[in-house]
C-alpha cells in the first residue's frame, strides 16, 4: 500500500533529514514511528501525505509513484488518507459541524449523506453533544478527537497522525489511542508519529524507530507483548 | 454537474455570509468601485447626448444669405435668378425683411424681456434674407458654395450654419478620446483595489486555505470562493454605480430642462441608457474577477510554499 524504497530527503540550505529510508506498510497495519524531535518523523509523514516530494528515491502510494504525479494529480491521491496534526489546524471561525464537513465539501458531499456522516463522525470520537460549538470552548483532548472526526468523516483507508497526543496528558492521551486502536480494527491502517511510548508497551505494534534520517526497524519484542 | 454546481452556490453562499458579517468595509469598497465607475459614465453620457443633438444639427445644413440693408428689389429678383440657375441649390426660399420682423414679433411674445428691447428698436433693423439648402452635405462643398455666394453683389454675408457644430463635434470626438482613457485608468485602479482587498480576505483565511490543501483541495476549489468575492464586489459596485449616475442624471436634466426650453429644445441627458449600464456592470464584474484571480493566484503559492 506504501511503499518506500532508498528515500533520500534534503530541505534547500539544509543536511539530509532522511537518509536511505525504505519500508512498506501494508493496509490494516498499526505502524508507529518514533525517533527525537528532528529525527525526520514529521517529514517521512509528509511524504506519506504527498505534501513533499522525495529528494532521491521512490514513494508508490497504491501503486502511484508520488515523484511522476502531476501537481494537479496531487489533490485526488490526497483525499485517501486522513490526517492529522499535533496543534489540530482546527478552523476556529467555524463550529465543530462545520470544521468536520469541510473534507465532505471538498469531495463533494453535501445534504442528507453529509450531515449524516459529519454527526456519524462526531459520535465515533464522542462530541455529538458539541456539534453547535465553537472549537475554542472545547479542552485540548476534545479538540484533538475533533480533529480526529475531521479526518475520518471521508472515510479514507489511512490515518496519518503526527503526535496527536504530545500536549495532552495522559488520561487524555489514553482515550485518542483508543480511538485510533478502534478505527484500526475495522481496517484503517493507521500511521502515528510519536515520542513517547505511551499506549505502544501494551500492544503488539510494528515501530519505525528514526535516528538522525536513519531507519532501523524494531518488531514488537516478547516482553512487549506479555507485559 | 450537480456537485460543481452545489460548489459555486456554497461558495456564494459563504462570500455573502462573510459580507454581511464585514457589512460596512464591503459597503466602503462598493463605493470606491461605484464612484470609479460613475465618473467616466457621466462623462460618456454628456458627451454622447451633446454629439447627437451636433449630428442632429449638422443634417439641417442650410446656408443663410442676408442682403444689404439696402437692397432693392431689382436686386432681389437678380440674386433670385442667380440662386435658381445654381445647380449646387436644392431649394431656397425668400424672407423679406417685413416677414422677419413679424416673425419675430409673434416669437418674442410671450418673452417680456426680448419684446421689450423689439419695442425700444422702434424700426426694423432686419435685413431681407435667403435661405439655401444645398444638393450636397458635404462640409467643403458646402464651404465653396457659401463663398461663391457670398461674392454676389448685394449679398452682406453668406452664413453656414454648421460651422459651429462641425467645431463642437471635433470637440466631443477629442473628449470622447480622454474619457475612454480615464475609464481605462480607473480601470486599472480598480483592478489594484479588488487584487488588494481579497489579498487581504486570503491573509485572514489563511488557515482556512492551508488546511483545505492539506486534505485534499483542489487550488480551483481553494481559488472559487475569493473569485465570487471579487465578482460580488464588482457586481455591487456597478449597480451603486448606476443608482448614482440616475440620481445625478435625474437632478441635472432638472437644470438642464430649463436651460434647452431657453433655447425651444426638448433637449435631456437619457436616463435610462441600458447599453452603458450593462456595460459598467459588465465590465465592474469582469474587472472584480481578474483583480482576485492575479491575487488569489500568488497568495495560493505563497501560502502554500509555507
Amino acid at each position: 500500500m506504501i511503499q518506500f524504497d532508498q528515500v533520500t530527503k534534503r530541505y534547500p540550505g539544509s543536511d539530509e533529514v532522511l537518509k536511505n529510508v525504505s519500508f512498506s506498510i501494508d493496509a490494516g497495519e498499526f505502524v508507529f514511528v518514533t525517533g527525537h524531535s528532528g529525527a525526520g518523523k514529521s517529514t517521512l509523514l509528509k511524504l506519506i501525505a504527498a505534501t513533499e516530494r522525495p529528494t532521491s528515491g521512490t514513494v508508490l502510494i497504491a501503486n502511484q509513484n508520488v515523484s511522476q504525479l502531476k501537481a494537479s494529480a496531487i489533490p485526488f491521491l490526497r483525499r485517501r488518507f486522513g490526517l492529522i496534526f499535533q496543534d489540530h489546524k482546527l478552523l476556529y471561525d467555524r463550529n465543530c459541524y462545520e470544521n468536520v464537513i469541510l473534507p465532505l465539501r471538498i469531495n463533494g458531499v453535501s445534504g442528507q449523506e453529509a450531515s449524516k456522516r459529519v454527526r456519524a463522525a462526531l459520535d465515533k470520537v464522542g462530541l455529538l453533544h458539541k456539534e453547535k460549538a465553537m472549537p475554542i470552548t472545547l479542552s485540548g483532548g476534545e479538540q484533538q478527537r475533533l480533529a480526529i472526526a475531521r479526518a475520518v468523516v471521508s472515510r479514507p483507508s489511512i490515518l496519518i497522525a503526527d503526535e496527536p497526543t504530545g500536549n495532552l496528558d495522559a488520561s487524555y492521551a489514553a482515550d485518542i489511542m483508543a480511538i485510533f486502536y478502534a478505527f484500526n480494527q475495522v481496517g484503517v491502517t493507521v500511521i502515528m508519529a510519536t515520542h513517547d511510548a505511551l499506549g505502544m508497551s501494551a500492544r503488539q505494534n510494528r515501530v519505525l524507530h528514526l535516528n538522525q534520517g536513519r531507519l532501523s526497524e524494531n518488531m514488537p519484542s516478547a516482553e512487549s507483548v506479555l507485559s | 454537474m450537480s456537485n460543481w454546481l452545489n460548489h459555486q452556490l456554497q461558495a456564494i453562499r459563504l462570500v455573502l455570509l462573510r459580507m454581511r458579517d464585514n457589512l460596512l468595509s464591503s459597503f466602503m469598497i462598493c463605493l470606491v468601485i461605484g464612484v470609479a465607475m460613475c465618473l467616466p459614465s457621466l462623462f460618456y453620457i454628456g458627451i454622447d447626448s451633446l454629439a447627437k443633438l451636433t449630428n442632429h444639427m449638422q443634417k439641417e445644413t442650410e446656408i443663410s444669405l442676408f442682403l444689404k440693408l439696402d437692397a432693392s428689389k431689382n436686386t432681389i429678383s437678380e440674386i433670385d435668378a442667380l440662386l435658381a440657375n445654381n445647380s449646387a441649390i436644392k431649394q431656397y426660399h425668400f424672407v423679406s425683411k417685413d416677414e422677419a420682423w413679424q416673425q419675430l414679433q409673434i416669437k418674442s411674445k410671450d418673452d417680456n424681456t426680448v419684446g421689450d428691447v423689439i419695442n425700444q428698436l422702434g424700426k426694423n433693423p432686419l435685413p431681407d434674407a435667403f435661405f439655401i439648402q444645398a444638393n450636397s452635405s458635404e462640409p467643403e462643398t458646402l464651404e465653396a458654395l457659401r463663398i461663391e455666394l457670398q461674392t454676389i453683389p448685394g449679398v452682406e454675408q453668406a452664413l453656414l450654419n454648421t460651422e459651429w457644430a462641425k467645431r463642437l463635434a471635433t470637440l466631443l470626438s477629442l473628449s470622447k478620446k480622454l474619457t475612454f482613457f480615464i475609464a481605462i485608468l480607473l480601470a486599472i485602479v480598480l483592478l489594484v483595489i479588488i487584487g488588494n482587498t481579497v489579498r487581504m480576505q486570503i491573509l485572514t483565511q489563511k488557515d482556512e486555505i492551508e488546511v483545505s490543501y492539506l486534505i485534499g483541495a483542489t487550488r480551483s476549489f481553494i481559488r472559487t470562493p475569493f473569485l465570487y468575492a471579487g465578482m460580488l464586489y464588482g457586481l455591487f459596485g456597478g449597480l451603486l454605480a448606476i443608482v448614482m449616475i440616475t440620481a445625478i442624471i435625474q437632478t441635472f436634466n432638472y437644470s438642464v430642462s430649463q436651460i434647452s426650453h431657453l433655447y425651444s429644445s426638448d433637449f435631456s441627458l437619457n436616463l435610462f441608457n441600458d447599453r452603458l449600464y450593462l456595460a459598467v456592470i459588465t465590465s465592474a464584474v469582469v474587472i472584480g474577477w481578474a483583480g482576485s484571480y492575479v491575487a488569489v493566484s500568488r497568495a495560493i503559492t505563497t501560502a502554500l510554499r509555507n
